[in-house]
C-alpha cells in the first residue's frame, strides 16, 4: 500500500504542468548559455586563466567545464525556486484545492499520508537534478567537443582540472550531492506547507530563509560562523570539484543536512498533525 | 454509529461547539440542520478526525477517532460540499488515487462502482471536463469505494440545479433502501432533509436544540384547527370550560395540557355548536425549524443542555 500512495503521490506531481516549470526552464537557461559560450568571447576569460596557468586552454573549452560552469548560476537560483515550489505546494495546495479534506476524509494516518508526500518531493528533487546534469552536459556537448574537465570556483579555492573519464565522474558525484542541496530546500518549503498557510507563503518563507542564509554567509563579520548557515551547508556539491575531495568536510556538511532535513521533518510533521483540517 | 460525547471545539474565543450529545443509531437516515456557521461541519470534521476536540469524545463505528482514527474511518465514506479533485486527472484516476488511501482497490471495483453512480464511459475524461452533477455522482463514487457502511454527506445538494437535488434524493434513497447504509446528511435544504431522513438534529449556535424522530416534528403540541359556525363564541365556551389554553388566527386553539380534541367536540355539541372540521395541526419542517431559530422549545424529545462555555 506505502508504495501505492507513493505511486500516487507521483501520478499527482507527474499530472501538474507547474511540475515541468523547472525542467522547461533549465532546457532553455542551458541552451542560452551553451550558445551564448559557443557564438559569442564568453570563453575569452577561461581561456586567459588557463592560459595565465600554463595550460593550453583549447582542451578545456569542453563539454564538461561548459556544462560545469552552467550549473554554478541555475544551482544558487533556479533549482531552489523550482524545489521551493513544489516543496511549497505538496501540502498546502491540497488544503487550498480541498483534496487535503477528500483525503483525510479516508483511515490513512497524518503522519503516513506526510511521509508519502516528502518521498515524492524528494523523488522530484532527483529527478529535477538528474534533469539538470544530464540536460546541461547534452546541450554542451553539441557544441563542444568531449574532452577534459576545468573547474575553478574561487570562493571554495577550488582551481581543478580533469581528464575526461575523471572529469565525468567528479561531473555526476557534484550531481549527486546537489540532490542534498534540492532535497533540503524541497523540505524546508515543505514544512512549511504542513502549516496552515497558501502554498505561495510557504515557498516563499523557505526562499526567504535561504536567501537571508545566503546573505549572512557572505558578511565579512560572519565569516568564522560560516559553517553555521545552512546555504553553506548546500554549497557541499561545489566540493565534489576539487582536486583532492575534503571527505571530512562533505561528511560533516551531509550529517549536518540530514538533521536540518530531520527536523524540517519533524516540525511540520507536528504542526500539520495538531492542526484542524476545515474547508 | 456515530456517538458525539460532551463535545466541544472552541476556535480561539469562539465556540463552534458547546457540549454537543449526538447519537446516530445504524440504518438511520439521520439528518444534521443549522444555519451557517452552527457548528455542522466542525460536527462532521470531528466525526472524520479532521478536527480535534477541544473536549469531549467521538466514536464512529465504535472507535474512538481520535485514538483509532484508522479503525473507525475504515468503512466510511464521506462527500463534502463543492467535491474537491485533482482536476487535471481522469475521473478513473481521481478514484484510485483516493482508494488507495483507504485500502488497495481493484479495477472491477472501481468499475463497479463507476456504473452504480452513473459515470461509466466518462472516467477517462479530465474532471475538469466534467459538469457539476457529474463531479457530484464522482464524490459519491469515491465515498462508495471502501464499502462503507456508514456515508457522511456535508450539504451534498449545495450547487445542484433543480434536477440534480432531484437526482441527488433518489440516489441517497437508493443507498439507504439497496446498500442497507447509515446515512448522516447535514444540510440546510429543508425540504430534502424532510423528505430524505428518519431523524434529525438541529444545532443552534454549537448547541444541539433538537434531537429526535422526523415523525416528532410535525406533531405541534396542543394546536388544533377548528371549524366552527361561530369562532369566537366556540372559544368564550371552550375557554370558560378550561377546554382550551388560547385561540389565534380565527380558526387555531390550543388544547388545555390533557385534553384530547374529541372533549372539545363533545361540549360544542352540548352547546349546539356545529363542527365542521377540528383536526391536529401538523407542522413542517420548516415551520419547526424556524420555531427553534427563534428559540421556543420543541415540543417533542429535548435536546442537550450543556453547561454554556464562558
Amino acid at each position: 500500500m506505502f508504495f501505492l500512495q507513493l505511486r500516487n503521490e507521483l501520478w499527482k506531481l507527474a499530472g501538474k504542468k507547474r511540475t515541468y516549470i523547472g525542467f522547461v526552464m533549465f532546457l532553455l537557461a542551458q541552451n542560452i548559455i551553451a550558445l551564448v559560450f559557443r557564438f559569442t568571447h564568453a570563453s575569452r576569460p577561461l581561456r586567459r586563466m588557463l592560459e595565465g596557468n600554463g595550460y593550453a586552454a583549447e582542451p578545456f573549452v569542453s563539454a564538461l567545464t561548459i556544462a560545469s560552469i552552467m550549473l554554478i548560476p541555475l544551482a544558487a537560483f533556479l533549482l531552489p525556486l523550482y524545489v521551493a515550489l513544489i516543496g511549497g505546494d505538496l501540502v498546502a495546495k491540497e488544503a487550498e484545492d480541498g483534496t487535503l479534506r477528500m483525503i483525510l476524509a479516508r483511515p490513512i494516518s497524518r503522519w503516513r499520508l506526510l511521509l508519502v508526500k516528502w518521498l515524492a518531493g524528494g523523488l522530484f528533487s532527483v529527478a529535477l537534478v538528474a534533469a539538470l546534469g544530464g540536460f546541461g552536459l547534452a546541450f554542451a556537448r553539441l557544441y563542444f567537443p568531449w574532452s577534459s574537465l576545468f573547474v575553478w570556483m574561487p570562493e571554495q579555492g577550488i582551481f581543478s582540472i580533469f581528464a575526461p573519464g575523471a572529469g565525468l565522474w567528479h561531473y555526476t558525484a557534484a550531481h549527486l550531492m546537489l540532490v542534498t542541496e534540492a532535497g533540503s530546500i524541497m523540505g524546508l518549503a515543505f514544512m512549511f506547507s504542513c502549516f496552515n498557510v497558501k502554498p505561495a507563503a510557504a515557498t516563499i518563507l523557505a526562499l526567504s530563509l535561504v536567501f537571508v542564509s545566503f546573505i549572512l554567509e557572505h558578511i565579512p563579520y560572519f565569516k568564522e560562523y560560516q559553517n553555521w548557515f545552512f546555504t553553506y551547508h548546500l554549497h557541499l556539491w561545489q566540493l565534489m570539484f576539487a582536486s583532492q575531495t575534503p571527505w571530512w568536510r562533505v561528511g560533516e556538511s551531509l550529517s549536518l543536512l540530514l538533521g536540518f532535513n530531520a527536523t524540517f521533518l519533524a516540525v511540520g510533521a507536528t504542526a500539520f498533525q495538531v492542526r484542524d483540517i476545515k474547508s | 454509529m456515530i456517538e458525539l460525547h460532551g463535545v466541544t471545539k472552541r476556535f480561539g474565543a469562539r465556540y463552534a461547539l458547546a457540549g454537543v450529545e449526538l447519537t446516530v443509531p445504524r440504518g438511520e437516515v439521520f439528518g444534521l440542520l443549522g444555519h451557517n456557521g452552527a457548528g455542522k461541519s466542525t460536527a462532521i470534521g470531528l466525526m472524520l478526525g479532521q478536527v480535534w476536540p477541544t473536549r469531549g469524545a467521538v466514536r464512529v463505528c465504535g472507535w474512538d477517532v481520535m485514538r483509532h482514527r484508522q479503525k473507525a474511518l475504515e468503512r466510511v465514506g464521506a462527500i463534502f460540499e463543492t467535491p474537491a479533485f485533482y482536476d487535471y486527472l481522469s475521473g478513473w484516476a481521481n478514484l484510485e488515487i483516493l482508494s488507495h488511501y483507504t485500502a488497495r482497490t481493484s479495477r472491477g471495483r472501481i468499475g463497479e462502482v463507476l456504473a452504480w453512480v452513473g459515470l461509466s464511459g466518462r472516467e477517462g475524461n479530465a474532471v475538469r471536463t466534467y459538469s457539476h452533477g457529474m463531479r457530484a455522482r464522482l464524490a459519491l463514487a469515491q465515498a462508495l469505494l471502501p464499502r462503507p457502511e456508514l456515508l457522511i454527506l456535508d450539504e451534498p445538494g449545495d450547487g445542484l440545479d433543480p434536477e440534480g437535488l432531484h437526482e441527488l434524493r433518489l440516489t441517497i434513497l437508493r443507498l439507504h433502501r439497496e446498500l442497507g447504509l447509515t446515512l448522516l446528511l447535514s444540510s440546510h435544504l429543508l425540504n430534502e432533509v424532510e423528505q430524505l431522513c428518519t431523524r434529525i438534529a438541529v444545532l443552534r449556535q454549537g448547541r444541539k436544540v433538537f434531537e429526535g424522530r422526523l415523525a416528532e416534528v410535525g406533531a405541534a403540541g396542543n394546536l388544533v384547527r377548528l371549524r366552527v359556525g361561530d369562532f369566537a363564541a366556540a372559544v368564550r365556551e371552550l375557554q370558560a370550560s378550561r377546554l382550551i389554553a388560547g385561540a389565534r388566527d380565527g380558526r387555531w386553539v390550543s388544547l388545555a395540557p390533557g385534553v384530547g380534541s374529541e372533549v372539545v367536540v363533545r361540549r360544542l355539541v352540548e352547546l349546539g355548536m356545529p363542527v365542521f372540521e377540528i383536526a391536529r395541526a401538523e407542522r413542517t419542517l420548516e415551520e419547526f425549524y424556524l420555531d427553534l431559530m427563534k428559540g421556543n422549545a420543541p415540543g417533542s424529545s429535548a435536546g442537550n443542555d450543556p453547561a454554556r462555555p464562558a
